[in-house]
């Protein structure tokens, strides 16, 4: 990862430029998911937990970001948001639906 | 809030001699591994009095922005005059020392 | 990527780092001016007397005035002067009005008339700026918010790449070029680290419920509206009852507050339906009071008999936690001495993204040290990182400069202030295009150095109300605005000595230099 950018190739670079994607997009559906997830099940009244589920979103926001960046491959980083913003939309979804 | 700042002030300089490298450059000796401990607990005791000079005075939410804002304040101040100034540092740590507990102790 | 976390997240500080430095620079440089908005408002509007703080009286006239103007109004506000702007301030909305359509007046706060104050944003301009960036609503505040973000990442990057956080705490050795930028960017990072962690995520906390809407919506659906009630309570909508009623004597309702309890101070005063049977007299409480933001809350007053009328808002845990945040990066708190450290701590997170920025682009350039042209993108980051920080700090002097030379009576002025900002700031970027980078620095820091330690003397000339009157007067917002302008001032003659001095210690230096850079920065490479 110098600075030789003629020099690297074109699939480090769609790798690069997947790897962000995966950390800008995925990673905020990551987050929105855990944000929800708090809000639904924290044992709080409806306003409270909302604010702590917006809060703590950024965590995992950044912890999803730094992922993105630290994996193996482009592949794992789109897994690696992917997987768990599908559990916690199915957790989300069940919750939801108990609550209503 | 001066008295904490210069608590915090003196405990940052006793921190920083505590380490080896930084006691040789500023005293041009080598410390006694004795030395070296008692200016760690030193500094540490002393940043614990300034904790403690800080929520006394403001209360825990104001009084931990304020001793925050003071620490980074005086060991920035302490870190980049280093280079420059040691001696002038030293000397406003032994000052700190003094005038600490006089500021703290005086009645309001 | 492949050579472990340590250098992955080297990789991740370096770029993110580079992308967003120069807006970053920019958000934390204005944000930090923000911390005097009040003092850098009164400079701009020298027409404002100075006067002896008296509420009650001050609250009396601006009921008057407010009583002849606009007794038909829907609401009124009243700002009660202080020391840091001492200006009193009442504005109303029409019935019928959006919830902007406002009308702004300034009054003297000793006699009640109406002050004929330049038309300018003062120091509102670069507050808005900070996190609004000139752009359209949502997008400013979307990319700020973002940039935050990214700042927070570049902190947790930066933390995981520093291998000697603890052992060299202390360290910071001058005058070995790359060695000492990389020392330097770590000592104000990691001393100021609080700071920095506390102001980039408080600016994802203030606008999370814009940028991470989902658990609003997960648990209100569409009635956003039903979650600012449940945390702030709801608005008290009055409705006209149509008989009209005298409101009671404004500092009879403060004299209950003080009564209530004492000492404390007074954010707005809004009256609603004023002149009808259904007034109602809002007391907020001023945000300097306490650290935790509320919303809501202050004394609300029944506006014709005076009765205090129940008061409910959330104290729970997280609203505390969310309200501390936004308290503490707003540090409406701080008094004097607090303030200033929020204004050097401010320049501090500057000054990491700029040393940041610096040492991406020195690094790769000693590479090509010995060619002679530089590569198209390394010449490029050179010449935004010159526009980025020296032509932001030409263009908010310009900000100032135009502050006291536009005339007064020019239509579209405050326009104009902020016409003059850009366009030396854009005239900077092309200077930078047209000079080599070495030159371009000290020419432009040259000038913003005449620019800023100018200040004092332009506001002595064109107001009299310079340093030879303020100091004496004790008036210390507008001393100190000018003071501080020198200072600045200062700052940058020495900054731009040493961009013309040739530097022939890096050059003697350069072999070595560039061995230590390799072997002490490799971590930093990625």
């Amino acid at each position: 990862m110098n600075l030789k950018v003629a020099a690297l190739p074109l699939s480090y670079r769609l790798a690069v430029t997947s790897r962000c994607l995966a950390a800008v997009l995925g990673g905020y559906v990551l987050a929105a998911m855990a944000s929800v997830c708090v809000t639904l099940l924290a044992p709080m009244p409806k306003a409270e937990a909302v604010i702590s589920g917006m809060m703590l979103s950024f965590l995992f926001y950044l912890v999803a970001f730094l992922w993105c960046f630290a994996c193996r491959s482009a592949w794992h980083a789109w897994w690696g948001v992917l997987l768990p913003s599908l559990v916690l939309g199915a957790i989300n979804g069940l919750a939801y639906w108990a609550g209503n | 809030m001066l008295a904490v700042a210069l608590f915090g002030f003196a405990g940052f300089a006793g921190l920083c001699l505590c380490m080896e490298k930084h006691y040789k450059e500023l005293l041009g000796r080598a410390p006694t591994a004795g030395r070296l401990r008692t200016l760690q607990i030193g500094g540490w005791s002393l940043l614990l009095v300034a904790l403690w000079l800080a929520v006394d005075h403001s209360g825990w939410a104001m009084g931990l922005v304020e001793l925050v804002a003071v620490l980074m304040a005086g060991v920035t101040l302490w870190v980049f005059l280093l280079p420059y100034q040691p001696r002038l540092l030293l000397g406003l740590a032994a000052l700190s020392l003094v005038l600490g507990p006089v500021l703290a102790l005086l009645p309001g | 990527m492949k050579e472990g976390f340590r250098q992955a997240m080297a990789w991740l500080h370096t770029w993110t780092g580079l992308i967003f430095g120069w807006l970053l620079f920019a958000i934390f440089l204005t944000g930090t001016l923000s911390y005097f908005k009040e003092e850098i408002s009164h400079w701009t509007q020298p027409e404002v007397p100075v006067r002896a703080l008296d509420a009650p009286a001050s609250l009396a006239l601006a009921q008057d005035y407010l009583q002849l103007h606009a007794p038909q109004a829907a609401s009124w506000f009243i700002r009660l002067p202080d020391a840091r702007e001492p200006g009193l301030s009442v504005s109303w909305r029409e019935h019928g009005g959006g919830r902007r359509d406002f009308i702004d007046k300034t009054l003297d706060p000793a006699t009640g008339a109406e002050i004929q104050a330049r038309d300018t944003r003062g120091g509102e301009f670069f507050y808005r700026f900070h996190f609004q960036l000139e752009m359209p609503h949502p997008w400013g505040r979307w990319l700020a918010t973002f940039a935050a973000f990214i700042m927070l990442v570049g902190l947790v990057t930066g933390i995981i790449t520093h291998k000697k956080i603890f052992k060299e705490f202390f360290t910071f050795r001058p005058g070995k070029g790359q060695r000492s930028w990389l020392d330097g960017h770590n000592a104000i990072g990691v001393l100021v680290l609080p700071f920095h962690l506390m102001i980039s995520y408080s600016s994802l906390v203030i606008f999370m419920a814009m940028v991470m809407p989902a658990s609003i919506i997960a648990s209100y659906g569409d009635d956003t509206r039903g979650f600012f009630n449940d945390l702030f309570g709801a608005p008290a909508e009055v409705r006209a009852a149509g008989v009209s009623a005298p409101l009671m004597p404004l500092p009879t309702l403060y004299a209950q507050v003080q009564a209530q309890s004492p000492g404390s101070r007074v954010g707005w005063i809004e009256v609603q339906t004023p002149g009808d049977q259904n007034a109602r007299v809002r007391f907020s409480r001023h945000a300097g009071e306490r650290i935790a933001h509320q919303r809501g809350g202050g004394w609300l007053f029944d506006g014709v008999n005076g009765t205090l009328q129940a008061q409910s808002s959330l104290e729970a845990t997280p609203m505390l936690i969310s309200g501390g945040m936004y308290g503490l990066h707003m540090g409406e708190f701080a008094g004097p001495w607090l303030r200033w450290l929020y204004f050097f701590f401010g320049l501090a997170g500057t000054a990491v993204i700029g040393t940041g920025l610096v040492m991406w682009l020195g690094k790769r350039q000693l590479k090509h040290a010995k060619r002679d042209a530089q590569p198209f993108e390394l010449r490029l980051v050179e010449v935004l990182n010159i526009a980025s920080m020296s032509g932001l700090v030409l263009g908010v002097a310009a900000f100032f400069w135009a502050n006291r030379l536009l005339p007064v009576a020019l239509a579209g002025r405050a326009d104009w202030e902020i016409r003059w900002f850009f366009l030396l700031w854009a005239l900077s970027l092309l200077h930078a295009m047209l000079r080599p980078g070495r030159r371009a620095w000290a020419e432009q820091l040259s000038l913003a150095a005449v620019l800023w330690a100018g200040l004092p003397l332009l506001n002595q000339l064109t107001t009299g109300q310079g340093l030879l009157q303020s100091i004496p007067a004790g008036d210390w917002a507008m001393a100190g605005f000018d003071l501080t302008a020198l200072g600045s001032g200062l700052f940058l003659a020495w900054a731009a000595g040493k961009m013309w001095r040739t530097p022939v210690v890096s050059k003697r230096a350069a072999k070595p230099a560039k061995r230590a850079c390799s072997t002490l920065i490799e971590s930093e490479v990625g």
